[in-house]
């Protein structure tokens, strides 16, 4: 069973025979795609230990949020989750794969590698200082390595941004990228608490 | 074979071999000439047969102008462990390819060649392995500089 975030925004409306559903093909759609994102098997070093083995596997679970369907191919894959390192001679295969994935996609770029170069900042010949050089990315996950719990944040991050972001009259219009960063020393508990309050809409329809 | 057997044995081998202090493996020094002859009786010698090059890199010492080469060394039959290193001048660095006594060498050369030019001889592929093709230089010289790296603060 997932744990969907938020229900879908829509209405029930019992009619004789039944009832119907209503809702803004908007809605629906941005909460479909929300609550299944693909992400695609791109780790490149240390991160990709946390953020997607670590993430998914039973302990943390990434399959609670829908998105554990790692994908081996960027045709079906909709979430590029910059787990690690990109190095100078990677960033052209990073491009491209980016390049293949079918809209709508969206970006993760997790640990300081994949923001900013990291620990390979300085008097480094081969590190890409960000992953933002090459592709824009929606959600940055600070940490190095970000534990799963910080990087569930930033899925969560990102669920909330495609729900508020893209509609049929605006296809590929985005929120600015966010950091999700986590306060030191926060515990799974309270991060669900948060979010809970983060994605419910006002006046709690969960 | 303990570590002070394996020194000894190598300072049989090798009279001019020093003992590296402070290691916890046995860990030896050899002058480059008579290196080559030096790593082929290591591998042969019935009570030593180092058969396997685990790893072989380099250390740039550029104050003394020189390269350390170091070459890792595990025997499968009697299972023991032997660091050997040579220096070579930076400037001249040439070294006498080991890829005839394990063919492993062979890729593990062309990576310290690639990283800091280090030019082998008998080498049959010497080419860069990591870095492209048209690269310049040799990035893990300490002195290497390109326009993309960010110079730290100091
Ligand atoms: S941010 Fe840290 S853990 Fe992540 S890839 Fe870089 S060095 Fe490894």
């Amino acid at each position: 069973m997932g744990l969907i975030t938020e229900k879908l925004p829509a209405l029930v409306e019992p009619v004789p025979g039944g009832s119907v559903l209503l809702s803004s093909l908007d809605a629906v759609i941005n909460w479909a795609r929300s609550n299944s994102l693909w992400p695609l098997t791109f780790g490149t070093s240390c991160c990709a230990i946390e953020v997607m083995m670590a993430a998914g596997a039973a302990r943390h679970d990434l399959a609670r949020f829908g998105a554990e369907v790692t994908r081996p191919s960027p045709r079906q894959a909709d979430l590029l989750v910059v787990a690690g390192t990109i190095v100078r001679k990677m960033a052209p295969r990073l491009k491209l794969l980016y390049e293949q994935m079918a809209e709508p996609r969206y970006v993760i770029a997790t640990g300081s590698c994949a923001i900013s170069g990291g620990p390979f900042i300085y008097n480094n010949y081969s590190t890409v200082r960000g992953a933002d050089e090459i592709i824009p990315v929606d959600v940055y996950v600070p940490g190095c390595p970000p534990r799963p719990e910080a990087f569930f944040y930033g899925i969560l991050m990102l669920q909330k941004l495609i729900r508020e972001g893209e509609s049929l009259r605006t296809p590929g219009v985005r929120r600015k990228p966010v950091l999700a960063a986590l306060p030191a020393g926060i515990t799974i508990e309270q991060i669900q608490q948060e979010l809970r309050e983060l994605l419910e809409p006002q006046g709690g329809r969960r | 074979m303990e570590t002070h057997e394996l020194i000894s044995a190598v300072q049989a081998l090798e009279p001019a071999a020093v003992p590296r202090e402070k290691v916890d493996r046995a860990a030896v020094v050899a002058p480059v000439e008579r290196f080559l002859e030096l790593m082929a009786r290591l591998r042969d010698e019935p009570d030593l047969r180092f058969d396997m090059l685990c790893t072989h890199t380099a250390i740039d010492w550029i104050a003394e102008a020189r390269l350390e080469l170091v070459y890792c060394l595990y025997s499968t039959v009697h299972r023991h462990y032997l660091v050997v290193s040579a220096s070579v001048p930076r400037e001249a660095a040439v070294m006498p390819s080991m890829q005839a006594l394990w063919p492993i060498a062979e890729w593990q050369e062309r990576e310290v060649y690639d990283l800091f030019g280090v030019r082998y001889t008998g080498h049959p592929d010497l080419r860069r392995i990591l870095l492209d093709d048209d690269w310049q230089g040799f990035p893990l010289r300490k002195d290497y500089r390109d326009d993309f790296m960010l110079e730290g603060p100091k």
